[in-house]
C-alpha cells in the first residue's frame, strides 16, 4: 500500500514502552470484551485497564433491589426485569431468593415486553425494573409512552436510570484517557466528550465492541497519549455520530427529567439520574405503590465502591473470591457478567496465580 | 450453601456438584458409586454398565423430538459413553391429572421408536398419576443397563495431556431450541434439537479404535460444563480453539442476542471424546460419515499445565478461561 | 453497559422492524430510526434498534488506523 508500512493497532499496542498509561474502560461490556478475547494478555505492563462504573447492574444500589422485593413479596407485583438483576444482594435478599419464596419475577429481553405482559395480564399489577445508562433509558420511555396509549393501569417503572456526563466529572483523575461507551455515544452524540477534553483536560476515545474495534481504539489512545495534547477521537463512527440520535434524545426529554442518584460506591451525584416527569407519574411505581424510602444496607465487608471508581482491584478486596464468588455474591461487581469482580473472577485466574 | 433448594441446583453446574457432594455422596457413598454417566459393575464375571435419568422438559414436545424421544436417548447415551451396548430399560411415568391421552401415545410413540432404533428392550415399568397442578404434564424417568463391549474401558478419569478433545457435532443446539419453544424471549431462529441415540456412533467409533479414554454425553451444562468436569477429575488441563468450536448460525444469532455462551447451551446427542492425538483423525473421519456427527470437529487438546482449568484461545490468537459453569442461565442484556 | 447486536431489518411495518442476526429473528422496536428499509443494518439493544450501522468494522478500523 505505502512504501513505510504502517504498524498494526496490535503492532502499537504490544511495542509500547513509554510510561505508565492508565486506561478506564468504562463500559461493563467492554470489560466483558476485553476478558473474553483475551486483550488483557497482550498488554504490557506499562499499560493498565481499570474497569469503570458502566454496568447499571453495579452501580445500582442495594435500595433499589430492597424495593423490587417489597413489590414483589409486599405489594404481590409481577417484577419484570433483565435477567441481570436476578442474583444481585438486596438488604436482605435478592429477587432470586423472592421467587423462591413465591414472588412472580419475569425475566423479559425489552421494556416492551413488560408492557405486553402487563397487557395479557390485565389482573396482575406489572412493574419493570428501569435500569441502564443513556442507551436503555429510550427503551423505557418507549414502553411508558406505550402503556399511556394503551391505557393501561398496571403498568409501572422502578426508575434507577443514570446519565453519564456527571460521573465523567466525577471519575477525573481515576485515568489518563477514557475508553468511552460506544452505545452511550450512539444516543448522546460526541459533544460531550468533545468538550470534556476540550475544556476539562479529560481525554479518551469512543470504541466498539468488536475485537479489531477494541484493539484500534486501545492504539489510538496509547498512539495520542504519547502525542500528549489533550484529546478526542470517535473511533466507532459506523454507529456513532456526533449529533447521536436525536428521536431518542427528544423522546427521553419528554418523559423523563434529571434528578440527583445515588450509585453504588459513589455515592449520590447531583443530576446524575432521570426520572419520570409529573405528566407521567402514575408510571412511576414508587407512586403508583407509594412506596417508603428505602435505605438499603450494602455488606460492609465489600469494596464494589472502591472498584467501580478504579481506586482497588478486585482481588484487593478481602472476600474477593472467598466469602465473594459468582455463585455465591456479596456484592454487584461479583454478579453481573459485565461486573469488574466477575470478570476478574471467570477470567482472571490465570494472572492470579 | 444457601439453605434452600434452588433452580440453580438443578442447572447442572456447579451448585449441583455442590449438592451431590453435600448431600448425596455424603449419604450414599460406596466404592461403585460413579461420577461417571454411568456405574460400572462386575456382576459374575459380565461387565455392566448401569444408570439412570429423569426428564421433566418443558414444553414435552419440541422441534427436534419430545420428552419420549429424549427419555430413551439420554440413558441410552450414558450407557453408550461407557462403550455398553445398551441391553434393557425400564420406565417409570408420574403423569399429571387431565394429561390428554393422546399426547401420551405420541410420547409413548416415539419411545417405542427410539428403543427400536438404539436396538434396546423395554422390559419393565411404572405408572403413577399425580394431582393437577403437582406436576407439570409428565415426567419420565429411565434406568438402563448395558453390556461393556471387550477393551473399553472409557472415564472421566482418564483424560491424558495430548489427548485431543472432539465433539461430535455443533454444541448447544438443544437447549436452544429449548428455549425457543418456551417463546419467552420473542426469539424465532430455525434450530431443532440435537435429541438422539449414541450407540451407533459410539459403536463406529469403537470399530475404528478402541484406545479412547474418555467418551461423555454433553446434556444439561451443555460442552463446556463437560469439559470442566473431565479437566478436573483427570487433572488435566484443556485449550481450546473458540474458532473451531462448530456452532449452527440460528444457535449463535440467539445466543449473540440473549448473552449467552453456547458451550453452556444442553446438548441431547453430542459426544465429548478424549482421544490420544494420532487416532483423532480416523476417529473424526468415521464420526463425519455417520448420521449424528457429520459436523464432528477436533475442538482442542488436553494440556499438563494449568490442571482443572479449561482455557481458550481466542480470535486474537490470546488466551483467556472458559468461564466456569454458573448457574442458571440467565439472559444477559445490559 | 449496554451489549448491542447488529442486525439486519427483514422487514418493517408500523414502527416495528422484524431483524435477523446470524438467522435469529425478533420484532423490535424501530421508532427511534428514520426511513430504514429492509437490507439495512441496526445496532440493538433492549429491543430497540438504537442506531444504524452504515460500514462494517474491518473497513471502520482499517481507516481509523491509517488516519492516526
Amino acid at each position: 500500500m505505502q512504501e513505510t508500512k504502517k504498524k498494526s493497532a496490535r503492532e502499537i499496542i504490544e511495542s509500547y514502552d513509554g510510561p505508565k498509561l492508565r486506561i478506564m474502560e468504562v463500559c461493563g461490556t467492554h470489560t466483558h470484551e476485553i476478558f473474553r478475547l483475551g486483550i488483557r494478555k497482550i498488554l504490557p505492563k506499562q499499560i493498565e485497564l481499570i474497569s469503570g462504573p458502566g454496568c447499571p447492574v453495579c452501580v445500582t444500589p442495594v435500595g433499589f433491589i430492597d424495593e423490587a422485593v417489597m413489590l414483589a413479596l409486599e405489594h404481590h407485583a409481577t417484577v419484570c426485569t433483565f435477567g441481570d438483576l436476578i442474583r444481585v444482594p438486596g438488604t436482605a435478599k435478592s429477587l432470586a431468593v423472592a421467587r423462591s419464596e413465591g414472588a412472580r419475577v419475569q425475566i423479559v429481553y425489552s421494556p416492551i415486553d413488560a408492557v405486553e405482559y402487563a397487557r395479557k395480564n390485565p389482573k396482575e399489577q406489572v412493574v419493570f425494573l428501569s435500569v441502564g445508562f443513556e442507551t436503555t433509558t429510550p427503551a423505557s420511555c418507549l414502553a411508558v409512552k406505550r402503556a399511556k396509549e394503551a391505557g393501561l393501569t398496571n403498568f409501572s417503572i422502578l426508575t434507577a436510570n443514570k446519565t453519564m456526563p456527571n460521573a465523567y466529572r466525577t471519575l477525573k483523575g481515576s485515568a489518563d484517557a477514557f475508553l468511552y461507551p460506544g452505545h452511550v455515544n450512539a444516543i448522546t452524540g460526541t459533544q460531550l466528550c468533545e468538550e470534556l477534553a476540550r475544556d476539562h483536560g479529560i481525554s479518551g476515545a469512543v470504541t466498539g465492541f468488536t475485537a479489531s474495534e477494541i484493539m484500534t481504539a486501545l492504539a489510538v489512545v496509547i498512539t495520542k497519549l504519547q502525542e500528549g495534547r489533550d484529546f478526542f477521537v470517535n473511533c466507532y463512527p459506523r454507529v456513532v455520530t456526533k449529533q447521536g440520535s436525536k428521536s431518542a434524545q427528544t423522546i427521553m426529554e419528554e418523559l423523563m427529567e434529571p434528578c440527583a442518584s445515588e450509585w453504588r460506591g459513589l455515592g449520590i451525584i447531583p443530576n446524575s439520574g432521570v426520572r419520570l416527569r409529573e405528566a407521567y407519574i402514575e408510571y412511576d411505581a414508587r407512586e403508583h405503590f407509594h412506596l417508603p424510602a428505602v435505605q438499603g444496607k450494602p455488606n460492609p465487608a465489600c469494596r464494589c465502591g472502591e472498584v467501580l471508581q478504579g481506586k482497588c482491584k478486585p482481588s484487593d478486596c478481602k472476600v474477593f473470591g472467598k466469602g465473594c464468588t459468582p455463585l455465591h455474591p456479596i456484592g454487584a461487581c461479583m454478579v453481573s457478567s459485565e461486573g469488574a469482580c466477575s470478570a476478574y473472577y471467570q477470567y482472571g485466574g490465570m494472572e492470579n496465580e | 450453601m444457601s439453605k434452600k433448594v434452588t433452580l440453580a441446583h438443578g442447572a447442572g453446574g456447579r451448585q449441583t456438584s455442590e449438592l451431590i457432594d453435600q448431600v448425596f455422596k455424603a449419604h450414599f457413598a460406596n466404592p461403585e458409586l460413579t461420577s461417571d454417566d454411568a456405574a460400572v459393575l462386575t456382576v459374575d464375571g459380565a461387565k455392566l454398565a448401569f444408570t439412570t435419568d429423569g426428564f421433566i422438559v418443558s414444553p414435552a414436545e419440541f422441534p427436534g423430538g419430545n420428552i419420549g424421544k429424549l427419555s430413551i436417548c439420554g440413558t441410552v447415551n450414558d450407557l453408550a459413553c461407557m462403550g455398553a451396548k445398551p441391553l434393557y430399560l425400564s420406565c417409570a411415568f408420574v403423569i399429571e391429572e387431565g394429561f390428554p391421552m393422546d399426547k401420551l401415545e405420541e410420547i409413548v410413540t416415539a419411545m417405542e421408536k427410539t428403543a427400536a432404533e438404539a436396538g434396546v428392550k423395554i422390559v419393565a415399568g411404572d405408572t403413577k398419576v399425580a394431582g393437577k397442578g403437582q406436576v407439570d404434564g409428565v415426567f419420565i424417568t429411565t434406568t438402563g443397563i448395558g453390556r461393556i463391549q471387550e477393551g473399553m474401558e472409557t472415564s472421566g478419569f482418564k483424560a491424558k495431556p495430548k489427548d485431543a478433545v472432539i465433539v461430535s457435532g455443533d454444541v448447544g443446539r438443544h437447549g436452544c431450541t429449548i428455549l425457543l419453544a418456551r417463546n419467552e424471549f420473542g426469539i424465532e431462529a430455525d434450530v431443532t434439537s440435537d435429541c438422539a441415540p449414541l450407540w451407533g456412533t459410539v459403536k463406529t467409533m469403537m470399530d475404528t479404535t478402541k484406545n479412547i479414554h474418555v467418551i461423555r454425553d454433553a446434556t444439561r451444562g451443555g460442552v463446556g460444563t463437560v469439559l470442566y468436569e473431565i479437566a478436573e477429575q483427570s487433572n488435566v488441563g484443556i485449550r481450546l480453539n473458540a474458532q473451531d468450536i462448530p456452532v449452527a448460525d440460528g444457535v449463535r444469532g440467539v445466543c449473540g442476542m440473549l448473552g449467552l455462551e453456547p458451550l453452556y447451551l444442553a446438548c441431547e446427542g453430542r459426544l465429548v471424546i478424549f482421544a490420544p492425538k494420532e487416532e483423532a483423525p480416523a476417529l473424526l473421519e468415521t464420526l463425519r460419515q455417520g448420521k449424528y456427527s457429520a459436523n464432528a470437529a477436533i475442538i482442542g487438546e488436553v494440556t499438563e499445565d494449568m490442571p482443572g482449568r479449561v482455557v481458550m484461545r481466542t480470535e486474537i490468537g490470546a488466551e483467556t478461561l472458559l468461564p466456569p459453569p454458573g448457574g442458571e442461565l440467565l439472559p444477559r442484556i445490559c | 453497559m449496554c451489549v448491542g447486536l447488529p442486525a439486519k431489518v427483514v422487514t418493517l411495518k408500523n414502527g416495528m422492524a422484524v431483524v435477523d442476526a446470524s438467522g435469529a429473528r425478533r420484532e423490535v422496536s424501530a421508532e427511534l430510526l428514520d426511513e430504514l428499509e429492509p437490507g439495512d443494518y441496526v445496532m440493538v439493544h433492549a429491543g430497540i434498534a438504537i442506531a444504524r450501522i452504515t460500514e462494517e468494522d474491518k473497513s471502520e478500523t482499517d481507516r481509523i488506523m491509517e488516519e492516526i
